[in-house]
């Protein structure tokens, strides 16, 4: 009886070796393949694949001394720490094509991506596709171009059109006031139990620094035309947009036109009439065709912004941009590659493959995208709102910058603690503070 | 006993554990005294900063909030914890039907993940939807935001937190209870003492040693305090929930400030020590009264 | 006769408080995803669409082999290396064996926060962050294991081991096939408990894994949870929570027994 107990253990343990080294190997092959090729990372949502695998055949088939290998980057948290665990191990790509702007100031400091401008060509290509504000903006702060940009998803009023013409809004609200009013008229407690059950719209009200990228910064983007939050080692968000900003969102909470409880942690709030805006990007359009009930209509504008202001309305445009790794033997030839995947009809197959917007400029009034915009007309206003985006400042220490106005954000806006002028004065020192 | 043909066979076995040691506690208790001097984000070359982090760390408001937030849990949990396990473990000590099934059902949150009790809880404790506001709408009382208001989030985590354990002390109760002389309570009725003099001056000292057990395993419990409020509510409103764990995590692997996440490590850790030897001194001098 | 029904009502809506979130959790997962705002127990039908949903986006499949190899690799480790070092502290005369216990003693009250940022920069330097080793090798060894083996060794005579060394065992033999088959309950405490810490763990794993691939269940669940990935779908989280805790109450179900007392003596030689 005993022993068979044992006999029993030692099979297991047996049996479980192998299995566990079975494993192990399984590992080490999917590490090894195509050495002498360019390795290229993309973005791993299915669109990108899709996108990047087709250029990779076109490109290997045209051009067979320059071979590249395509694999998304590994599935994981997010692709930001992917890369960060790469570059720690020594295990990055030649090129990847999913970089978050706000991370190469950083990666740039530590010496791991190669200077651009440093190819010959690319200045000249640079300037060809992109507008000079796009060509400053990507330039880090010691004079180098670490990246090439790429895509953008902007952030935008999307709302829910049945509610607003509900309420006798045409359009949708486009300046505070505006929308403070559509708010109070939305605001409802439709089952009579003393509480509100449908809000204007809502914002996480987990303190996570990229949250802000879809409420404070977009709103402060659009109240200062584009305005900077710090440059090199100084602090630019300690003016009256930013205060004005907080003033918008602080009243929308006072006022509970939007909700302190995380409706994250429900059903899809949007698409249940819920909350009738939301600021997000382009990704919403394939999930709401997904899931929206029948009859549900809605559409995208550009962020509110004060009254009184004139002149295009900027937001954060999310961009992603495409970078060589010095573990690349031959930044010249990746370099030819990433020009062929980002040329004009490569840009159109990109859009209608994945419908992100290139940043490229002139891109809605250009006969040779025309086409696409007239049979997906739901991507227009990004493609509009194109010309006025923005990215991130240069900066290293950008996530903590975005962590201490998250902070300020939180005390201030949420839950009233604070005037607005005394948070954004808090947060600046604070920002000063850890700017090199 | 001797055996003197023994010689190296002794050290062979515990050679692995020796190995291990070095490694995995030695080395990193070493290199995080190490660490503390130091700024370093992985990615760039290590940099001697003396003694900043201290510097740093005394001036850091989040530092003391995580401290604050972990006591306020503590000082919730443990007594509820107590309280609630020791009275169903005197309920289920004494003779009664479907023991075992009682026992098993208030056990099971122990053996589920956090991360599912997390979730389940974080729909209980809903503004709008939540099964607790509709309890209390339906008897006429007004909803509570259980974690939206900053004073009530963190004991609303430390009440899941006694739920999800309470199944494991009513067992530990029970054992301690079962060890308390049956002679006593016979004597005890004897002299004609009540329920409450019973308890008192008999069952409470009898298990005294188990009720230390508890205190400080549930102490250490509440110091490594992360999935619930990294899952709920991310350590807000107003950094209510931010836990010391939740806090090194996000120092060390949002921001990646090694250097500084080690020295919060350090100091939380000594923290911990000093809490819970505060704790044993308290109860053996209690117990030796 | 109605005290003693009261009384068990009272302990039967005890029982239930702490049961009925698990039960709603079931039949929510169940339930079409319009029906979730109600928290009542019966939908009106039963649906798989939330489980497929978690299947279609996440490799929770193959996380839960994970979560296997992780948690049975750490069991056989902590029995094998816990009983072995249990052995030469219980029954072997060696010098240095009150230090090693003492050692053994101090680790326990160490607070793994101190470890933890040095423990993940030793697995960067390794090159083990995203491989397995990265999840098992640290916790091969655990002083708890060690102690309980030791006590428990110390209750099995003498005259066993000598019987064996007379019959020529060296005492790697000794262990494993004298001890062992005697020391069932302590092998089965050790391991029930180690198994359930190691496949609940989740701070580890989000910290030393990234590769979607190679994430255990808690893991890959709570950032299902917390990131976009659901799509806002509630079925869908609790569908990954059921799965998450479907393998662990199965288990239980069965060695209800052996849990409660791996705990509570756990509780008592701590």
């Amino acid at each position: 009886m005993r022993n068979t107990h044992i006999n029993f253990l030692y099979r297991f343990l047996r049996v479980f070796l192998l299995i566990a080294v079975l494993a192990g190997i399984q590992c080490d092959e999917n590490n090894r393949s195509g050495r002498d090729a360019l390795l290229y990372w993309s973005a791993n949502n299915p669109d990108e694949i899709h996108f990047a695998r087709e250029m990779v055949k076109n490109w290997n088939e045209s051009d067979p001394k320059i071979q590249v290998v395509h694999q998304p980057v590994p599935e994981g948290r997010s692709s930001e720490e992917i890369i960060l665990a790469a570059v720690v191990g020594k295990t990055t790509p030649d090129i990847y094509s999913n970089m978050w702007q706000g991370d190469v100031e950083a990666y740039a400091q530590a010496n791991v991506l190669i200077p651009l401008d440093t190819i010959t060509g690319f200045l000249n290509f640079m300037t060809a596709r992109c507008d000079s504000e796009t060509i400053a903006e990507v330039t880090s702060l010691d004079g180098h171009i670490y990246q090439v940009p790429w895509k953008i998803n902007p952030i935008m009023l999307l709302y829910n059109e049945n509610i607003f013409e509900n309420i006798g809004f045409q359009d949708p609200p486009d300046t505070y006031s505006d929308f403070l009013e559509a708010a109070a008229r939305i605001q409802k407690d439709s089952d009579g139990d003393g509480y509100i059950d449908r809000w204007i719209g809502y914002c996480e009200v987990l303190v996570v620094w990229y949250q802000r990228f879809f409420d404070f910064y977009p709103l402060y983007l659009a109240a200062s035309g584009g305005g900077s939050l710090v440059k090199g080692s100084e602090v630019k968000f300690n003016n009256e947009y930013a205060v004005e900003v907080f003033r918008f969102l602080k009243t929308l909470y006072e006022k509970r036109y939007l909700p302190r409880e995380r409706l994250s942690a429900r059903s899809d709030a949007f698409l249940a009439g819920v909350i009738a805006t939301r600021f997000a990007g382009p990704w919403e359009i394939a999930h709401a065709e997904k899931f929206k009930p029948e009859g549900f209509k809605y559409s995208f504008q550009s962020m509110p912004v004060p009254d009184e202001q004139e002149g295009p309305v900027y937001t954060y445009g999310d961009p992603k941009n495409i970078v060589i790794f010095n573990t690349c033997k031959d930044p010249a030839r990746a370099w030819r590659f990433i020009r062929f995947m980002i040329e004009k009809e490569n840009d159109l197959k990109f859009l209608e493959i994945t419908s992100q917007i290139p940043r490229r400029r002139n891109l809605f009034h250009d006969e040779f995208f025309r086409n696409f915009f007239q049979q997906n007309p739901k991507m227009i206003p990004f493609a509009l709102q194109a010309e006025h985006v923005k990215g991130t400042d240069q900066s290293p220490v950008l996530k903590e910058i975005f962590d201490i106005i998250s902070q300020e954000y939180e005390a201030c806006v949420i839950y009233g603690t604070k005037s607005p002028e005394t948070a954004i004065a808090d947060a600046a020192r604070a920002v000063e503070l850890i700017l090199p | 006993m001797a055996r003197k043909y023994v010689h190296l066979t002794p050290y062979f076995l515990v050679m692995p554990y020796i190995v291990h040691f070095f490694v995995f506690i030695a080395f990193p208790v070493l290199f995080s005294f190490f660490l503390m001097f130091h700024k370093w984000n992985i990615i760039s070359p290590m940099e001697f900063i003396g003694l900043h982090n201290f510097y740093r760390l005394i001036n850091d408001r989040l530092f003391f909030r995580s401290i604050f937030n972990t006591l306020i849990f503590l000082v919730i949990h443990v007594p509820l914890q107590i309280v609630v396990a020791l009275f169903f473990a005197e309920i289920l000590n004494q003779k009664i039907r479907l023991r075992g099934f009682f026992r098993a059902a208030f056990f099971l949150p122990v053996i589920v993940s956090g991360v599912v009790v997390t979730m389940l809880w974080e729909q209980l404790y809903g503004f709008d939807t939540g099964l607790l506001n509709r309890m209390l709408v339906s008897v006429g009382l007004p909803k509570v935001g259980w974690l939206i208001r900053p004073e009530l989030a963190m004991p609303s985590i430390a009440i899941m937190a006694t739920w999800k354990n309470v199944g494991l002390y009513i067992v530990l109760f029970l054992v301690g209870l079962q060890s308390v002389p049956p002679q006593y309570y016979e004597a005890a009725d004897l002299e004609g003492a009540n329920r409450w003099q019973k308890f008192f001056y008999i069952t409470l000292p009898g298990i005294n040693p188990t009720v230390l057990m508890v205190l400080i395993l549930s102490t250490i419990g509440g110091f490594s305090l992360f999935i619930e409020p990294y899952i709920m509510t991310g350590g807000g409103p107003l950094n209510s929930t931010l836990s010391a764990v939740l806090y090194i995590y996000k120092q060390g692997f949002f921001y990646y400030h090694m250097g500084y996440a080690a020295t919060l490590g350090f100091c939380f850790a000594i923290i911990i020590l000093l809490v819970i030897a505060l704790q044993k001194r308290f109860i053996e001098r209690e117990s030796g009264n | 006769m109605i005290r003693r029904a009261i009384f068990y009502l009272f302990l039967l809506m005890g029982a239930l408080l702490f049961m009925y979130p698990f039960l709603w959790m079931l039949s929510a997962s169940l339930a079409p995803e319009t029906e979730l705002g109600d928290l009542v127990l019966l939908p009106s039908e039963i649906t798989l669409q939330s489980y497929s949903q978690v299947i279609d986006k996440i490799p929770i499949g193959r996380a839960f082999l994970n979560s296997l190899i992780v948690s049975l690799s750490i069991v056989a480790g902590v029995l094998v290396f816990g009983s072995m070092v249990g052995y030469a502290l219980s029954r072997l005369r060696f010098k240095g064996r009150q230090l090693l216990f003492f050692i053994i003693i101090f680790t326990m009250t160490l607070p793994f926060q101190i470890t933890l940022i040095p423990q993940y920069i030793l697995m960067v330097e390794f090159g083990w962050v995203d491989t397995y080793l990265a999840l098992i090798i640290p916790y091969l060894m655990n002083a708890l294991a060690i102690i309980m083996f030791r006590q428990y060794f110390m209750s099995i005579p003498q005259d066993l081991i000598d019987a064996a060394r007379i019959d020529g065992c060296n005492e790697l033999q000794i262990l494993f096939r004298i001890l062992w088959p005697n020391s069932i309950p302590a092998l089965l405490t050790v391991g029930i408990i180690t198994f359930m810490a190691s496949w609940n763990e989740v701070l580890w794993p989000l910290i030393v894994i990234r590769n979607e691939d190679l994430m255990t269940m808690p893991q890959l669940v709570t950032l299902f949870a917390v990131g976009g990935r659901a799509e806002s779908q509630l079925g869908a989280k609790l569908a990954s929570a059921t799965m998450l805790a479907l393998p662990i109450v199965i288990a239980y179900i069965f060695f209800q027994r052996y849990f409660i007392q791996s705990m509570a003596t756990s509780g008592m030689k701590e």
